[in-house]
């Protein structure tokens, strides 16, 4: 017994003993003055960080990343010359992701929110979408606009634009984990009504699909998509001298029109 | 429902990757575990104090914080604090993140397992050992270790179907087990998008797997009827 507790303390300091000397080479290379431009070159990957969400970044059958902003990610890492790597994060979980450089930027239909522009480096807004009402189809006739909503019970997901204009109109809700989420309460009765982004409701209520009987009832005040990176990141202005130009010579228009978006795209 | 039936191909291979993520993750920790969990159990009854506290104390904070927290700091604390991200963002560096914590968790929960097993062998048991010129290592391998096997199946049968369940809260750090993959169709995913019932029928997975697990480890545990 003797030996045995012998040997295990031995392996324990050693564990911890390794330990310490990896903690202090990684602080020493953390203090390393490189640029994020230089930092993604030297790895030759852009890590995108996304959610599945139609028409926006999604999985076509082969499971190849598509959509508006997977197309562009693709092009704006083809002039970086750099490959694009797209992964999938806990949406809750996205400036930690960044910041843990896990992942390089958000480029995911993303509304520019005080939240999200206070803890990223955002780029300019390149789509707008406006923030809508869903409710049980029978009831549409009864909300035609935001004055008509108090007394309904809402569902949004926590820290989502949605979210936000529920606050600015002082009505009553809870919030949920995704839009989904605050689908689901609707149909389960748990809430009379959601906030969600237009573009989702488009693809996500009615025919053929499983909220069959719910319907935008009215739409709230608009927004700003942008893509968002680490603070202090020099890829922001690449990423907006890119847009600028892709919106000058028409590919980015062109992009649009493959999803049926280019009503949403903003331009300047 | 005939929306269902026309989804469900999709579906169930979706949900097939998914459950994989969640087969490996749950054996991975096994397999992590049963042996590190020993090591603590030791660890934890050495008559060399220092030890047996510093021990004590690590399966006090594993078992004192939610495993949640456990998965997020393991994976995004060498990022953002010590700004060298050792797991990558990819699946596999998500998957390693997610089984160390899980091995580290459930080694904690396992060591006290162990020790009520070796703890509840009665003395006579190893007095015995050594009016037959059994050594202290004869007598722990052959005697002692043998009939915790026999005790600890009981509460270890409890622990791994936890185990089951609790590999779906590895989503929390985005690794693509069952629930996610199921959770994927209510926003949009494969062509589907607005589907609930996806995320409903992963427990048909779970239910089916814990069904086979209860079975064999009742199994196991008539076998190991010979000791009494």
């Amino acid at each position: 017994m003797k030996k045995i507790t012998a040997f295990i303390l031995m392996m324990i300091m050693t564990v911890l003993l390794t330990a310490c000397q990896d903690s202090g080479a990684g602080s020493d290379s953390g203090g390393s003055a490189q640029t994020d431009m230089e930092y993604i070159k030297d790895k030759g990957t852009l890590v995108v960080g996304v959610t599945e969400y139609a028409p926006m970044d999604y999985k076509d059958e082969n499971g190849e990343w598509i959509g508006f902003d997977a197309d562009m990610a693709k092009a704006f890492a083809k002039t970086l010359d750099v490959e694009v790597e797209f992964i999938e994060i806990d949406w809750d979980n996205k400036i930690m992701e960044l910041e843990g450089k896990t992942i390089d930027c958000v480029w995911n239909g993303m509304t520019l929110t005080p939240e999200v522009t206070s803890a990223m480096d955002c780029s300019d807004a390149y789509c707008g979408n406006a923030q809508v009402v869903i409710v049980p189809s029978e009831d549409a006739d009864k909300y035609p606009d935001a004055d008509s909503l108090s007394g309904l019970t809402f569902a949004a997901e926590a820290g989502s634009a949605g979210e936000g204009v529920l606050q600015e109109l002082e009505l009553e809700y809870t919030s949920v984990k995704t839009q989904a989420d605050a689908l689901m309460e609707i149909a389960a009765g748990t809430s009379g009504a959601a906030v969600i982004d237009s573009s989702m409701a488009d693809a996500m209520v009615g025919e053929g699909t499983s909220y069959a009987d719910l319907t935008v009832a009215c739409t709230l005040n608009s927004e700003e998509y942008g893509v968002g990176f680490r603070k202090g990141s020099d890829l922001v202005k690449a990423l907006n001298d890119f847009f600028t130009e892709s919106l000058a010579d028409g590919t980015m228009k062109k992009c649009a029109e493959t999803y049926e978006m280019q009503d949403m795209l903003l331009e300047k | 429902m005939e929306q269902i039936l026309d989804q469900m191909p999709i579906v169930i291979t979706s949900l097939n990757i998914g459950f994989i993520q969640t087969l490996k993750l749950f054996f991975v920790t096994l397999i992590g575990a049963f042996p590190l969990g020993l090591i603590i159990a030791f660890g934890s009854m050495s008559r060399f104090k220092p030890l047996s506290y510093f021990t004590k104390l690590i399966v006090w904070i594993i078992r004192g914080t939610p495993l949640m927290i456990q998965l997020l700091i393991i994976y995004y604390f060498p990022g953002l604090v010590l700004h060298k991200p050792v797991w990558g963002g990819g699946e596999a560096g998500r998957f390693l993140a997610a089984a160390v914590s899980f091995v580290l968790n459930y080694s904690c929960y396992f060591s006290e397992i162990y020790r009520g097993g070796i703890q509840g062998v009665p003395v006579g048991q190893e007095e015995a050992g050594l009016v037959l010129g059994m050594t202290k290592n004869q007598i722990f391998f052959k005697v002692t270790l043998l009939q915790m096997i026999k005790r600890i199946v009981p509460p270890m049968s409890n622990e791994i179907i936890t185990l089951v369940k609790d590999t779906s809260l590895a989503r929390i750090i985005a690794l693509q087990e069952i629930i996610w993959a199921g959770q994927a169709f209510m926003k949009g995913s494969h062509g589907i998008s607005g589907a609930i019932w996806p995320l409903f029928f992963t427990a048909i997975y779970y239910l089916i797997f814990n069904g086979i697990l209860t079975i064999l480890l009742g199994h196991l545990e008539k076998k190991l009827d010979y000791f009494r």
